[in-house]
């Protein structure tokens, strides 16, 4: 088993280089690239102090023509800077060597370390996603037994329905629901318009402290759990109906055990495996939720970091928050690995 | 098949709501005898007649939803414009027909132009005539976004286009872009799982190595970071979306031809010295297509999904193509605009709705699985 898990964890090393490299390559060629925008800013005099400062009167100096209008040496510079001026391999070869040292650049943008802004928008994210994760599975897991249990019932054909509209609305789209109805636009006034916290938070008491991180936790919680609900609801039951048709549970009733022992300590037990094993995955699932829904309600975490950086081709964060999020994936992955093992005693890698 | 003898290894136990002819046409394929069954599941079925039809209407949506007169006879000369502009881009400038205005005609004004002046000319307007890209501005009072009225039931959007014109058109859009996207990613999906179920061994061991490293990219992120460098029209985001999409379709195919290829009609057709392609796409692929049909209504969610998340981030289709998700984008910008999103949701929601009832009718039909309880 020890082998098995290092050969998964060598496995990560690849896929990190193939994920990073093939990004790294689109933001080297494409147009409207890091030079440009700061060409484009020196044309327009806007340069941000220092360095970049001196550059912009050079440039504005040299300003002559509609041709070019940056100087030779400010370009050379420019590239230099950014490390343009190496062959892609030997640039990304730089960059990596970097990442490995946690230095993932600087944002030119904000004027901070890349690793900085993640890392302060790292918890938010986390914040949101875990609580809407387990709200999920503290809802789905009862349902899908209970529906299991109750298969062709009344109850059971009703939250199919609910189940149905689940998987049929987006978190996000529910999020601009919410936010319409009772954001306080032409309905009720109920939840905030976004947002982690309420602005000036660290000057109030402990208590209105508490209610005010309620307070912007609950829409958007509700749609991160609305993402996993469907498939995690129809995911228990299933599970739990194919145990229930096994014959190790034909074994106990025979020998006479009641009903909700067999069900609720004998199958229900091996039916929770692949509703497990998924906890790893979930990692990756919010990941790709926060950029919807930090989107939608405008909260400062890691998703709405990379898609504002995307806009601004702030090309050091959309590679910082590249690299998090792929790691954070491959973590998520191998742990639904080990989480099979430890939870399925059946099974044996070698 | 292995599906059908599941099903009647449970005789005690047959799905609800199912008649299987089976006593009266003994002789009717397996693919047919499926097909009888997703039509006897009525919620299903009526899904797959409502979405079919709603599609066929919206492919003439130029001639139903269009700014642009059917007919115009004018001076004795009849003029298709809704016609003409669908297949050739070719408009008519308003002095052309009378009109005194500059640019494009007017068709509503001409209308009431034409029926003011009482002559022998007229008109022969669209269904519903406004456009998907017109802005209503002028005629209507009020800054845009302008709520639901008389005339414009579903209101208009920020530039004063008409919501329900943009809701057909994105309609329209969403279905032939998920359509085409669904049928890219089993293109790549299905070669791709053939061929390792096919050949097995090394080929499969380092393939799957592959697919874990491409499965394992952040999808919505990366396409994100390309669409905002590229800025791909309808075919390249598809293909786009695509390139992602394939893993799920590979590792049902994988498995599926893992299970044939060990059966003894592909012993047979080896032993005639069939090729290799012949053998994949002839005999086994036919055998193993049920994943592949009961897995494309879910896939057709996701696509649908996935071009609505990247139009609301601002990703998607180039403006002004008319989409769901611009529109709930503009509505979060103007959250007291209840209209903005409320509509586009809705419609959202009755497609994805009826897509799911197909496909768990689809599955029923082609995958059932029986549960049988114990006790």
């Amino acid at each position: 088993m020890g082998a098995y898990f290092a050969r998964r964890f060598l496995l990560m090393i690849p896929t990190f280089l193939g994920i990073t490299f093939m990004v790294f390559l689109i933001t080297r060629f494409v147009p409207g690239g890091p030079i440009e925008q700061m060409v484009l800013q020196l044309e327009q005099g806007g340069g941000k102090g220092g360095e970049t400062g001196a550059a912009a009167t050079a440039g504005a100096a040299q300003n002559t023509g509609r041709g070019s209008r940056i100087p030779p040496e400010v370009m050379a510079e420019l590239n230099k800077k950014f490390g343009f001026d190496k062959p892609v391999p030997v640039a990304y070869a730089h960059w990596l060597w970097d990442v490995v040292r946690l230095d993932l650049g600087k944002s030119y943008k904000y004027d901070t370390p890349v690793i900085d802004l993640v890392t302060a928008r790292f918890p938010v994210s986390i914040y949101f996603g875990l609580i809407g994760f387990t709200l999920a599975y503290l809802v789905c897991i009862p349902l899908g037994v209970m529906k299991a249990i109750h298969h062709g019932s009344a109850f059971d054909l009703v939250s199919s329905v609910v189940v149905f509209v689940g998987y049929s609305i987006p978190g996000w789209a529910l999020g601009t629901l919410l936010l319409v109805y009772f954001g306080g636009g032409s309905f009720w006034n109920l939840i905030p318009l976004g947002g982690f916290r309420s602005p000036g938070w660290e000057q109030m008491d402990w208590w209105n402290k508490i209610t005010d991180q309620v307070h912007h936790t609950i829409a958007p919680v509700i749609c991160f759990a609305i993402g996993s609900f469907a498939t995690l609801t129809v995911l228990m039951k299933n599970s739990l109906m194919e145990n229930l048709g096994q014959d190790y549970v034909r074994t106990a009733f025979a020998k006479g055990l009641p009903e909700k022992r067999v069900i609720f300590v004998h199958a229900l037990r091996n039916s929770l495996i692949p509703v497990c094993t998924g906890l790893g995955h979930a990692i990756g699932i919010i990941m790709a939720g926060s950029y919807l829904i930090e989107f939608t309600f405008n909260i400062n975490g890691l998703g709405l970091l990379g898609y504002n950086s995307v806009i601004e081709r702030d090309y050091a964060v959309v590679m910082g928050v590249l690299v998090i999020n792929t790691l954070l994936v491959l973590v998520g992955n191998m742990l639904s690995d080990v989480l099979y093992v430890v939870v399925d005693p059946r099974i044996r890698f070698s | 098949m292995s599906t059908a003898a599941k099903t009647s290894a449970h005789p005690n136990s047959p799905p609800p709501g199912v008649v299987v002819p089976e006593s009266r046409e003994e002789s009717a394929s397996v693919l047919v005898r499926r097909w009888r069954k997703f039509k006897s599941m009525k919620r299903g079925w009526y899904s797959f007649l409502i979405l079919l039809s709603l599609y066929a209407l919206s492919l003439l949506n130029p001639l139903l939803i269009n700014q642009r007169a059917l007919i115009v006879s004018h001076q004795g000369e009849l003029r298709f414009p809704a016609v003409t502009e669908w297949f050739t881009d070719r408009l008519y400038a308003a002095k052309d027909l009378g009109q005194r205005a500059i640019g494009e005609c007017n068709y509503r004004k001409l209308k009431e132009q034409y029926d003011a002046a009482g002559g022998d000319d007229w008109v022969l307007l669209a269904p519903y005539p406004f456009g998907p890209n017109e802005s209503l501005m002028e005629e209507l009072e009020g800054r845009p976004p302008h709520p639901p009225q008389q005339g414009h039931w579903l209101g208009t959007d920020d530039r004063g286009r008409d919501v329900f014109a943009r809701l057909a058109y994105g309609f329209r859009i969403s279905i032939s872009f998920a359509l085409l996207v669904v049928f890219l990613d089993y293109l790549i999906g299905v070669a791709a799982g053939a061929t390792l179920g096919f050949f097995g061994g090394r080929v499969d061991f380092y393939g799957q190595r592959l697919v874990e490293i491409w499965a394992a990219i952040p999808f919505l992120y990366t396409v994100i970071i390309i669409e905002s460098t590229l800025k791909p029209g309808l075919f390249m985001l598809a293909v786009l979306l695509a390139l992602f999409g394939w893993v799920g379709i590979s590792y049902y195919m994988r498995g599926e031809f893992y299970r044939e290829k060990a059966k003894d009609y592909v012993a047979a057709a080896i032993a005639q010295g069939e090729s290799r392609m012949s053998i994949m796409f002839t005999h086994i692929l036919p055998n193993s297509l049920t994943p592949i049909i009961s897995f494309a209504p879910f896939a057709i969610v996701g696509s649908i999904t996935a071009l609505v998340s990247l139009d609301f981030l601002g990703f998607g289709l180039q403006p002004p193509t008319p989409s769901w998700g611009e529109l709930v984008n503009q509505g979060k910008q103007n959250i007291q605009d209840w209209h903005l999103v409320t509509f586009p949701l809705a419609a959202l929601f009755a497609t994805l709705m009826l897509v799911v009832f197909i496909g768990e009718a689809v599955r029923e039909a082609f995958d059932p699985k029986t549960y049988s309880r114990l006790r």
